[in-house]
């Protein structure tokens, strides 16, 4: 289908009653608009106000409103501009997304591709599992998390360390018995260091926070990749058995051209989420260690909230609100990739 | 299942499934399997610590306790001695239930009352600036996530001068705002699929606008109000990070105590484990019964024009 996301969606418009009862616009104007306002008072003015305070020299809230602050042009840009810290945080965001979006795409059409195998008995009730932490709310997924990224010598995952490294301990002290003529000790390199501080460094924290929000976000890629799985006619992979292609001939020339529009509109959608992650930074070590893993809304938080820098963290969020525009802009101009969501 | 295996060896006897055939099945679900559980992990540590307080929990056979050590010592804290039901679990001192019990009523009641009427228009009614509602909605829905995130900055500032920062009528309002587009467009999608033709009878019968919208309209979008219920229900009870900038100990949520809960590292794991589970069962439950309801409906994330 070639028309546009808009006219598309718009197409139930048509459905509509006769022309007589639609002449009372006034009617669905009070109808639509309690919730427009309400929805903008908390949305676009406080945008406009963030606009406003980014050319101020907005310290903390007491300044805000209270007449203290001045209007000072460009200045927080410029300070933002030539501030370490900012591209630091910009850096770190845009690696995070792509990183994070590489890993969910991967692992959403792994688990999808395994949950709808012809030879995996019992997949629906495993498809129906693995969706649930869908329905956790998004606090209860990362702190349980952050616990399983526990430093302690007893978190989980520094326990399922220590078990391995029993495990290698105990497959060289075989070895070792066995050949009883040579002394034989476990390689360092084979062994890990117990326990891990994953918080401590700032690429362990980095990669907790990118495991973490795969786990958050693989479920909505299952649903849609399955789905979209699910509407590959068997006859095509029946002909390019015939053909004598191999699996992953028939993944790539059968499977993937039938799941890339799905995948890349959910990829669009979830790289705006993940440039936005917020929680899972903020929960975790609040961007740290120090302040090297501060993604982008972290950053513009802690400068207002922490550090009370409101000009200057007005400044960043608006810098951050004009890349989630380009993303909007992106799904807009992508938006015909939605079909391949919605029209099952 | 039984029968499935003796059916397959059957096969096997008499020569009509061959023996590597059944194993590649077997290998296939086995490591599928696998998969899922490894997938469920942290759901497993989270319910598994919850009932072992006192017991090993932080020792060497911590992860797969003995099951015949588990107990409900973690649960009997978190609701008599913890800030779930009451402060410091004193009976009277209303807690962080009542708070975010506050905070849904009023995110509930609000948004449903802009909601339905919103809903109704756009799908019934044609007026300047429709599709643009909808296109704003919708993109909202999609991308913005992150964006009361950055207007929680500006509002912090003007709350606090204006003394509504500490103020859970403030802060349901707030997530009622947000809760607006995704569910404007639920409801609209769902009107949309009751027919025109109810209406036109009822018209033709001599039924007036007020009427049709009472008597047609209402009834027959009951099960869409009821899964806009829950969804803005959800919209109040997980969030946490506004709440948390919003608030003083006093009045926090649910969500901010259990965030005090695992920044604290005086607290034991299974208290923790048990404070949020009681926090999410409930709604994760409540969110897969309203999810069927929207897929029976809808097609998955509202995206169906």
């Amino acid at each position: 289908m070639s028309t546009s996301f808009f006219e598309r969606f718009s197409q139930r418009s048509q459905q509509r009653l006769p022309d007589r009862l639609e002449n009372r616009d006034w009617l669905a104007f009070f109808l639509v608009a309690p919730g427009i306002a309400l929805f903008l008072s908390f949305m676009l003015f406080p945008i406009a106000f963030l606009i406003y305070l980014s050319f101020t020299d907005a310290t903390h809230t007491g300044t805000v409103i209270g007449g203290g602050a001045s209007l000072i042009g460009f200045d927080n840009y410029i300070s933002l501009f030539s501030d370490a810290q900012f591209w630091n945080s910009l850096g770190v965001t845009w690696l995070f997304m792509a990183v994070s979006v590489t890993a969910k795409i991967v692992v959403g059409i792994a688990i999808a591709v395994v949950l709808t195998h012809a030879r995996v008995r019992g997949k629906r009730y495993m498809r129906a599992l693995v969706i649930v932490p869908l329905g956790f709310p998004e606090i209860f997924s990362i702190t349980v998390w952050r616990g399983l990224f526990s430093s302690a010598r007893f978190g989980p995952f520094n326990q399922i360390l220590s078990m391995y490294n029993g495990a290698v301990t105990a497959v060289v002290g075989a070895i070792d018995s066995v050949l009883f003529f040579l002394s034989i000790n476990a390689p360092e390199f084979l062994l890990a260091d117990v326990p891990v501080a994953w918080m401590g460094s700032r690429w362990g924290a980095f990669g907790s926070y990118v495991t973490t929000e795969v786990w958050l976000a693989y479920p909505f890629m299952v649903i849609i990749i399955v789905s979209a799985l699910q509407d590959v006619p068997m006859e095509l992979h029946d002909a390019a058995k015939v053909d004598g292609a191999g699996y992953l001939q028939r993944f790539r020339h059968v499977t993937l051209p039938a799941i890339k529009r799905p995948v890349m509109f959910a990829s669009i959608l979830t790289a705006a989420a993940s440039f936005q992650q917020f929680l899972v930074p903020w929960v975790f070590n609040r961007g740290g260690p120090a302040r090297d893993n501060e993604l982008i809304l972290v950053y513009g938080f802690r400068e207002a909230i922490e550090l009370n820098e409101y000009g200057l963290s007005s400044a960043i969020m608006v810098t951050a609100l004009v890349f989630v525009g380009m993303f909007m802009w992106i799904a807009v101009k992508k938006g015909d990739l939605a079909d391949g969501v919605g029209n099952e | 299942m039984i029968d499935t295996v003796r059916k397959t060896i059957e096969q096997v006897q008499t020569g009509r499934r061959s023996l590597s055939d059944v194993g590649k099945t077997i290998a296939g679900s086995t490591g599928a399997t696998l998969l899922v559980l490894l997938l469920m992990f942290p759901v497993y540590w989270i319910v598994t610590a919850s009932f072992s307080q006192g017991a090993g929990l932080m020792s060497s056979e911590g992860l797969f306790a003995d099951p015949s050590t588990y107990n409900l010592d973690a649960y009997r804290w978190v609701l008599f001695e913890s800030n779930f039901v009451f402060e410091d679990g004193e009976v009277g001192k209303p807690g962080a239930l009542f708070n975010s019990l506050i905070v849904v009523f009023v995110t509930v009641s609000v948004s449903l009352s802009v909601i339905i009427p919103g809903a109704y228009a756009l799908s019934r009614r044609k007026f300047a600036g429709r599709e643009k509602v909808l296109y704003g909605y919708v993109l909202f829905t999609q991308v913005g996530a992150g964006l009361s995130i950055a207007t929680l900055v500006a509002l912090y500032a003007l709350f606090v001068n204006l003394g509504l920062s500490n103020n859970l009528l403030v802060l349901g309002l707030f997530y009622a705002a947000g809760a607006i587009p995704f569910n404007t467009w639920l409801l609209k999608t769902f009107m949309d699929n009751i027919p025109v033709s109810y209406e036109e009878a009822a018209i033709v019968d001599g039924a007036s606008q007020w009427q049709v919208i009472r008597e047609v309209i209402l009834p027959l979008a009951k099960p869409g109000i009821a899964v806009v219920l829950i969804f803005t229900f959800l919209a109040g009870w997980n969030e946490f990070i506004i709440a948390q900038t919003l608030l003083q100990p006093e009045n926090y949520t649910l969500s901010v105590e259990l965030y005090a809960l695992v920044d604290d590292y005086e607290t034991p794991w299974t208290e923790f484990a048990a404070f949020a589970i009681l926090f999410a069962l409930p709604v994760a439950i409540i969110y897969f019964a309203a999810q069927n309801y929207v897929e029976s409906g809808l097609s998955f994330g509202g995206m169906e024009g």
